[in-house]
C-alpha cells in the first residue's frame, strides 16, 4: 500500500511539475522570448524549411505558427522516422538568444490513417520529393495545430 | 517500418490474455472444488 | 469440459453427482469461441491484410489494439466499477461489490495493455517511448488509481468496511477518468485526438473494418474475463461464508466455554 501511494506521488509530482512546460506555439515563445530567459520548455509549430543535418549530427530547420517563425538547432536524439517537412513538432528546448536549441523533437501525427498502397494511381503525383507526404496533407496539420491555437 | 514495435505489443496482449484466461479457469476449479456443488452453480 | 467424479464417498459436504468444478457456462462457452474467432480474425486483417500506412509504415497496426484496449477499460471496465461502487454504497449488495472488483481488475489489465501498446506505438511515431502529455499522464494516474483500489480490496480487514472503502476510491477514481478523455481537448496535447470523431477523421476502410474487429473481439475477452473473475470471487466468497460457519459450528458444540472465547 505505502509502495503504491509513493507511485502515486511520484505520478502526480511529474503531473505538475511538467506542467509549467505544457506547450507554447511559436509566436507565444517569440513574444515571450526576454521572460523566459534560458529556461526549458516545449514549443510547438509546424516544419517550413528542410531539416538540414550537419556533420556532427546536429540538425537546423524553422518552425512556423501563427505565421511567426523560429530557427531550431536540435542538438539532442534522433528525432522519428516521421519527423520531415511540412510535420508538426513539438521540441523541447531553450532559447540561445535568437535560436531555440532543442533536445528533443516529438512529432505529432494526425487523426489522418491513408493506406500506403502501391496499386493505387496518384500516389507520388503532388507529394513532397523525398517525404511521400501529400503537400495538401501537411497544410491540413498546419491547419490543426492552428485549430488548438484557440483551446 | 515499424514490425520491431508491432510484434512485441501484440504478442504482450495475446501473450497476458491467455495467461490471464488460463490462470482464472485453473483457481476457478481450485476453489468450486472446495465447496458442495449446490453452492457452485451458474446460470447455464 | 471434464466432470470429475470423486472416487471414494464423499464427504458429507460433497455428493458425487453433479461435481462438475469449472466456472464455465453454456454462456461463457459460446463467448469465449466467439472471441477466440475474433481474435484470429483480429490477428489476420490487423496484421495481414491491412495496408501499412503511408507515413508511419507497420506501426499503424498498434492502433488496432491500442484503441480498442483504450475503450474497454475506460468506457466499460471502469464504468462497471464506478456502477457497482455507487449500488454497493446504497444497498451493500455483494454481487454488486464483487462485479465491481472483478472489472476493476481486468479493467487495470487492458488498462496495462493501453499504457504497453501506447508506449510501443509512440517510439516509431512521435520519437519517445514516454513523455510527461496531459493524456499520458492522467492515463498512468488512472492506472496507479485502480491499483491502489485493488489493493484496498485485498487489506487484511473487517469485509463491510474494506468493500466500503473501496466503493469510494472506484467512484474516486472515475473522475479522473473524465480528465483523460477531454485531456486532449482542455490542454495543448501531443496525443491525437478523439478516433472516433467522424468529422475530421481520415480512416481507410480496410483500416478501419480491423479497428472495429479489435473493439469487438476486445470486448467480447472483455466479458469472457469479467464474468470468470466475478464467479472466482463469488466463490472465494461463498468459502469464507462456509468456513465461518464450520468455526461457529465447531465452538458452539465445544460447549459455553469455546463460545466464549470465540465471542470476543
Amino acid at each position: 500500500m505505502g509502495g503504491v501511494v509513493a507511485i502515486l506521488g511520484f505520478v502526480l509530482f511529474q503531473a505538475l511539475t511538467s506542467a509549467r512546460v505544457f506547450f507554447r506555439n511559436v509566436d507565444e515563445a517569440v513574444a515571450e522570448r526576454a521572460e523566459l530567459g534560458d529556461t526549458t520548455f516545449r514549443m510547438q509549430g509546424v516544419v517550413v524549411t528542410e531539416p538540414a543535418e550537419d556533420a556532427r549530427g546536429a540538425i537546423t530547420f524553422a518552425v512556423s505558427f501563427n505565421d511567426v517563425d523560429a530557427t531550431i538547432l536540435h542538438v539532442g536524439e534522433e528525432p522519428s522516422d516521421l519527423f520531415e517537412l511540412g510535420m508538426p513538432v513539438v521540441v523541447d528546448g531553450h532559447w540561445e538568444d535568437d535560436v531555440f536549441v532543442s533536445q528533443q523533437i516529438l512529432v505529432k501525427h494526425s487523426e489522418s490513417y491513408v493506406a500506403d498502397n502501391e496499386d493505387r494511381p496518384g500516389v507520388g503525383e503532388g507529394t513532397d520529393a523525398d517525404s511521400g507526404v501529400p503537400l495538401d496533407d501537411a497544410e491540413t496539420n498546419d491547419d490543426e495545430v492552428s485549430a488548438s491555437d484557440d483551446r | 517500418m515499424g514490425w520491431e514495435y508491432v510484434v512485441p505489443g501484440y504478442l504482450i496482449v495475446f501473450g497476458v490474455l491467455a495467461i490471464y484466461a488460463v490462470s482464472l479457469i485453473r483457481r476457478g476449479r481450485r476453489l468450486s472444488e472446495q465447496l458442495p456443488p449446490e453452492k457452485r452453480r451458474f446460470l447455464d | 469440459m471434464t466432470t470429475e467424479i470423486s472416487p471414494e464417498p464423499a464427504s458429507k459436504t460433497t455428493t458425487m453427482t453433479d461435481a462438475v468444478t469449472s466456472t464455465g457456462s453454456k454462456v461463457t462457452r459460446v463467448l469465449g469461441a466467439l472471441s477466440l474467432v475474433s481474435i484470429a480474425l483480429l490477428l489476420a486483417f490487423g496484421l495481414l491484410v491491412s495496408p501499412p500506412e503511408i507515413a508511419q509504415g507497420d506501426s499503424v497496426r498498434l492502433f488496432y489494439i491500442h484503441v480498442p484496449s483504450a475503450i474497454v477499460c475506460l468506457y466499460i471496465a471502469f464504468s462497471i466499477t464506478l456502477v457497482g461502487s455507487i449500488i454497493y454504497l446504497r444497498n451493500q449488495s455483494t454481487f454488486w461489490d464483487l462485479m465491481a472488483g472483478a472489472a476493476a481488475e481486468v479493467g487495470v489489465v487492458f488498462l496495462g495493455f493501453t499504457l504497453v501498446t501506447g508506449m510501443l506505438w509512440g517510439k516509431p511515431t512521435w520519437g519517445t517511448y514516454w513523455t510527461w502529455d496531459p493524456r499520458l499522464t492522467s492515463t498512468a494516474v488512472s492506472f496507479v488509481l485502480y491499483l491502489g483500489y485493488l489493493a484496498v480490496r485485498r487489506l487484511d480487514m473487517d469485509p463491510v468496511a474494506r468493500s466500503k472503502r473501496a466503493a469510494i476510491l472506484g467512484i474516486i477514481s472515475f473522475a479522473n477518468l473524465i480528465i483523460i478523455r477531454y485531456s486532449v481537448a482542455w490542454w495543448r496535447s501531443l496525443h491525437q485526438g478523439q478516433t472516433l470523431d467522424p468529422r475530421d477523421t481520415q480512416l481507410d476502410n480496410t483500416m478501419l473494418f480491423s479497428f472495429v474487429l479489435g473493439v469487438l473481439a476486445l470486448t467480447m475477452t472483455f466479458a469472457w474475463l469479467v464474468i470468470h473473475r466475478f464467479r472466482i470471487a463469488w466463490l472465494e466468497h461463498q468459502l469464507e461464508a462456509q468456513q465461518l460457519e464450520l468455526a461457529i459450528a465447531e465452538r458452539t458444540s465445544q460447549g459455553p466455554t469455546g463460545l466464549a472465547h470465540g465471542g470476543a
